[in-house]
């Protein structure tokens, strides 16, 4: 070993973008080494899409599902599935790193909190843009068209984007309150699965019961779904979409992830507080 | 005449309260801790589990907020200052530091990055580090596959990196085989007061504290008992401590065959399952060893090992908090 000599050490605080670009390398790094958890979130929607499509490829004959069949209708309902189930686990890096002392370190640092959640987020955000292509490439195999456009998809990627910054944002809140990996987990389960059956995820609106459609209205899942599904099949261009509707329904996911941003946010410093 | 330095740390009347819950009664974890920490020396914070200890250090390293009273770090307030605060702090807490899936190289340059410290600095401060920590031949591989004292040295380099003027090390060698505890003794004895660094070291480890320690403070119910240099709190103690082992013993009557032992003082007996242990101090403990032997026989009592040293830190807190180190109830959870 040697000695060292008198550090010279020059620090600077750190911009936010600088900030949050570190702690976005470190989760990145951490997903590339171990790969097999995203690979098999890219293999679910892949399943998704093969086994609704051909358990339901009859209900494609009624006219509620339009021209594109049931595979056309069921790709965006997968797309936004796919972030749903994805972010709703997004809290569980930050109990692993509570319980082994990495979130004190962070807490410790002159890091902004929002820098903490922002380089977290973008890491799920890029593996939810995997997602995606994914789903959307495997849907176009399986005969989906897509005659939005690449406009369309934008559209349809931009919703499920705010989608997943609702979700992942909400399970990083859980997560910092609960501190409790299976509590984080139960309370996933207890809402994922609801938020897609009471959606027009997999049915139309008309062909659910009528409290469904209610409850339907008010989902988010729904918002997505529907503005993805306008943007794929390209009825947001040809004027035959409700764009009031979905401009409103893109609006309320856009305020909503900043609630559930900044919520999260809010739940560390209220776990730090907590301390 | 030049004027002293300020002090690194100055805590005042610090209190934390916690709430568990609307129908049991809120928990104090500290009850107006105060204390000055010199720049430069290594400072002992010693205590048993829920003394305190944890709850101090994480006020002040800003993790953890005070419920009064005020405290200053390196100069900056915890409060109301903290992001200058954790901008001059190192800290190793109980648990890791370290992401287990980056390499030891990344884990101290993205230590580093996050406090600021530019790219090129960090690369070449991470490597220096590797090499003062001989850490070289694990520097590329993830620290959750390195053995725990490896990652406690990852881990007190991490939060070296940045040239901090205070370290906190919370029970740094917990959980460590002798072999590494002794390696992290030599790190601590090697940082301590370079580079003006101050160690703020959380022990419940008496004798890493007597060893390590510039000034010791025990603490305990959230409160401090006593504080000095190791040499001081010793010194204050006459004679020697005396420990004989007991089988099945009745504390009644070993302190009474104690009691008429000529010379032997302060007797305590603690018990722990089938077997016992009694403490006393002495003038002369070889000399009242025999006697003491012999009046615990006669009390038909009977006896294991007996020992005769001089004063230890663990004799400083059985003197001031009335039961030995290890017989202290574990107060964990009540009070951090």
């Amino acid at each position: 070993m040697t000695a060292l000599d008198h550090p010279s050490v020059r620090t600077a605080r750190a911009s936010w973008a600088g900030q949050t670009g570190q702690v976005f390398r470190r989760w990145i790094v951490g997903t590339w080494r171990q790969v097999w958890g995203p690979a098999m979130s890219l293999l679910q929607p892949v399943i998704w899409i093969v086994l609704f499509g051909q358990v339901y490829s009859a209900l494609g004959e009624l006219p509620a599902f339009g021209d594109g069949g049931y595979i056309g209708y069921l790709v965006p309902g997968v797309l936004m599935m796919t972030v749903l189930y994805s972010g709703a686990w997004a809290g569980t890096g930050y109990i692993d790193d509570i319980r082994s002392g990495v979130m004190d370190q962070l807490l410790s640092a002159p890091l902004s909190r929002s820098a903490i959640v922002t380089g977290q987020l973008l890491q799920q955000l890029v593996i939810n843009a995997l997602q995606s292509a994914v789903v959307l490439g495997i849907g176009a195999l399986a005969g989906a068209r897509y005659p939005g456009g690449p406009g369309g998809v934008l559209v349809a990627l931009l919703a499920a984007t705010l989608l997943a910054i609702v979700f992942c944002c909400a399970s990083s809140a859980v997560a910092f309150m609960t501190r409790n990996q299976v509590a984080l987990i139960g309370l996933s389960q207890l809402i994922v699965l609801p938020a897609t059956f009471l959606s027009t995820t997999m049915m139309p609106a008309s062909l659910l019961p009528g409290w469904v459609q209610s409850v339907a209205l008010w989902n988010p899942m729904t918002w997505a779904v529907e503005l993805g599904r306008a943007g794929l099949d390209g009825t947001l261009w040809d004027g035959s979409a409700d764009a009031a509707a979905l401009a409103a329904h893109g609006a309320a996911l856009l305020a909503l992830a900043a609630l559930a941003f900044a919520w999260t946010v809010r739940s560390i410093r209220a776990y730090q507080r907590s301390l | 005449m030049p004027s002293s330095p300020p002090p690194a740390i100055e805590a005042d009347s610090l209190t934390k309260r916690y709430r568990t819950g609307r129908r049991t009664p809120p928990v104090d974890a500290l009850r107006g801790l105060s204390f000055h920490v010199e720049a430069g020396s290594v400072f002992g914070l010693l205590g048993p589990n829920g003394a305190g200890k944890s709850t101090t250090t994480k006020i002040l390293t800003t993790l953890a907020l005070p419920s009064s009273g005020t405290a200053r770090v390196a100069g900056a307030d915890v409060v109301h200052d903290a992001a200058a605060v954790r901008a001059r702090i190192g800290y190793v807490s109980q648990g890791t530091s370290t992401d287990p899936l980056l390499t030891v190289r990344e884990n101290l340059v993205l230590a580093a990055r996050l406090r600021g410290v530019a790219r090129a600095d960090a690369s070449a401060r991470s490597t220096r580090l590797i090499e003062e920590f001989a850490l070289g031949e694990h520097a590329d591989r993830p620290t959750g596959k390195l053995s725990g004292g490896t990652r406690r040295r990852v881990d007190v380099a991490a939060a070296l990196v940045h040239a901090p003027r205070v370290l906190f090390l919370d029970e740094p060698t917990t959980g460590l085989d002798p072999e590494s505890r002794a390696a992290m003794w030599a790190e601590i004895r090697r940082l301590a007061g370079r580079d003006a660094l101050t160690v703020v070291l959380t022990t419940h480890y008496l004798e890493e504290a007597d060893r390590l320690a510039d000034r010791v403070m025990i603490v305990d119910h959230g409160a401090k008992v006593v504080e000095g240099t190791p040499r001081e709190l010793k010194a204050g103690l006459a004679g020697d401590g005396v420990r004989v082992e007991l089988f099945e013993p009745d504390a009644e009557r070993a302190r009474r065959a104690a009691a008429s032992v000529p010379g032997l003082r302060d007797p305590l007996v603690e018990i722990s399952g089938p077997t016992g242990v009694l403490i006393a101090r002495a003038d002369d403990g070889s000399a009242a060893l025999g006697p003491l032997i012999q009046a615990l026989d006669a009390a038909g009592l009977a006896v294991g090992a007996a020992s005769v040293s001089g004063p230890t830190l663990d004799d400083v807190y059985l003197h001031h908090v009335g039961h030995s180190f290890a017989g202290a109830p574990d107060t964990e959870g009540a009070a951090a």
